[in-house]
């Protein structure tokens, strides 16, 4: 599965600024706990200025320098906000407040102003997911431990980009589970077994979005 | 202006409070500014009304500039980036008294802009002209595919397969 050229496009549409809450989100915490994709958003945010830097001025008719002397009366005080990027939002891990999708399996889905949806998802040991497929775009980033399905193994700091195409059977590695930052642009469709019962949940579920 | 000559401005900003340094610092670069905003159609009152906001900014964190590792000029982009993207919020509707959370995910920059100074130089030596045209224009300028097809006049498919081969050539300098 090449979806190099899909997270670049995810990395580059954050260094310009151009990506919405969620994937902004998903994507500051990419890039801090992958230095390989820093590096990338870094090499981008350094092109995109050497265009600011070629770019010729265009006189501003009424700002003068004098009048952007101000005196430090801020209120936001980014400075003491913790490095990563997603306690920034929800705060403490040790105090989220999970929600028991089946067993072994809880959710806690971000706040977002946004279409596309973002949540944390906490697999414990062994735990599998059914095989399914997806209507739109999964974008998922392991946060801690790891897990494996039928395309290998993503530790701490891997992303995977799945769509239509992508049938899969993600299982959470056996000795530390997994934790996962997933944004689904579309809902999930399940195969198997119990395929169609997951499927009217899913469905059911979309009425109280 | 050269890089040493702006860190020496800012440095007597940051430590000095020294508006004449920072009037050399807002000659140099609000026009830039400007003309960013210009770009990215907003009006000459919104693109005034940003550029204030960005040279108070620089003001104001003169001090959190690092110069061993930023370069000034990839630092007030991001910030006049940042600008942006709040100011876009702000006119979306029904979002205006929530908080952006993009606001707490674009303040750090962990890299050190000088280290990777000759991979920039490889991938523009790599990019042809028309390359860099079309990541100018979709990335900084944040014109749409369909907008830069009718502007150059090609195909839309052909926009989209030429930036994602730019892309993917400038993947290849980054190892």
């Amino acid at each position: 599965m090449n979806t190099t050229a899909q997270k670049n496009e995810l990395i580059f549409g954050y260094s310009s600024g151009n990506l919405g809450e969620a994937k902004s989100l998903f994507t500051s915490m990419y890039l801090y706990l992958n230095s390989f994709a820093a590096k990338k958003a870094s090499v981008f945010d350094n092109m995109l200025a050497q265009n600011f830097n070629d770019l010729e001025g265009v006189g501003l008719k009424k700002l003068k320098y004098t009048d952007c002397i101000k005196n430090n009366t801020s209120k936001k005080q980014n400075s003491n906000l913790p490095n990563n990027p997603l306690s920034r939002i929800i705060g403490d891990f040790n105090h989220i407040d999970w929600k028991t999708i089946y067993k072994g399996f809880k959710e806690f889905k971000i706040p977002v102003n946004d279409n596309d949806s973002v949540k944390l998802i906490k697999m414990d040991p062994g735990t599998s997911v059914p095989l399914h497929s997806h209507n739109g775009k999964e974008y998922i980033l392991v946060i801690d431990g790891s897990f494996c399905d039928e395309y290998g193994e993503y530790n701490k700091g891997d992303m995977q980009i799945n769509d239509q195409q992508i049938k899969h059977n993600p299982t959470a590695c056996n000795t530390s589970g997994c934790v996962c930052l997933s944004i689904t642009e579309n809902d999930v469709i399940f195969f198997g077994k119990f395929g169609s019962a997951l499927n009217l949940f899913t469905f059911i579920k979309s009425f109280f979005k | 202006m050269e890089n040493t000559k702006i860190n020496d401005l800012l440095k007597k900003v940051s430590e000095g409070r020294n508006e004449i340094a920072f009037s050399e610092i807002f000659d140099f670069i609000a026009p830039k500014i400007n003309a960013y905003y210009i770009q990215n159609n907003l009006s000459i009152e919104q693109a005034e009304e940003l550029t204030q906001e960005v040279m108070s900014t620089i003001w104001l964190k003169a001090e959190l500039f690092d110069p061993e590792k930023s370069k000034f000029i990839t630092w007030s982009f991001t910030i006049a980036r940042n600008k942006k993207i709040d100011f876009y919020r702000k006119n979306q509707k029904n979002v205006a008294n929530e908080e952006d959370i993009r606001d707490f995910l674009y303040t750090d920059n962990k890299s050190d802009d000088y280290e990777i100074e000759s991979t920039i130089k490889e991938i523009t030596k790599d990019l042809d002209e028309n390359q860099k045209k079309l990541i100018k224009m979709s990335f900084f300028e944040q014109k749409s595919h369909k907008n830069i097809a009718r502007e150059l006049e090609i195909p839309l498919g052909t926009v989209k397969s030429r930036i994602r081969a730019s892309l993917n050539k400038m993947q290849k300098h980054i190892q």
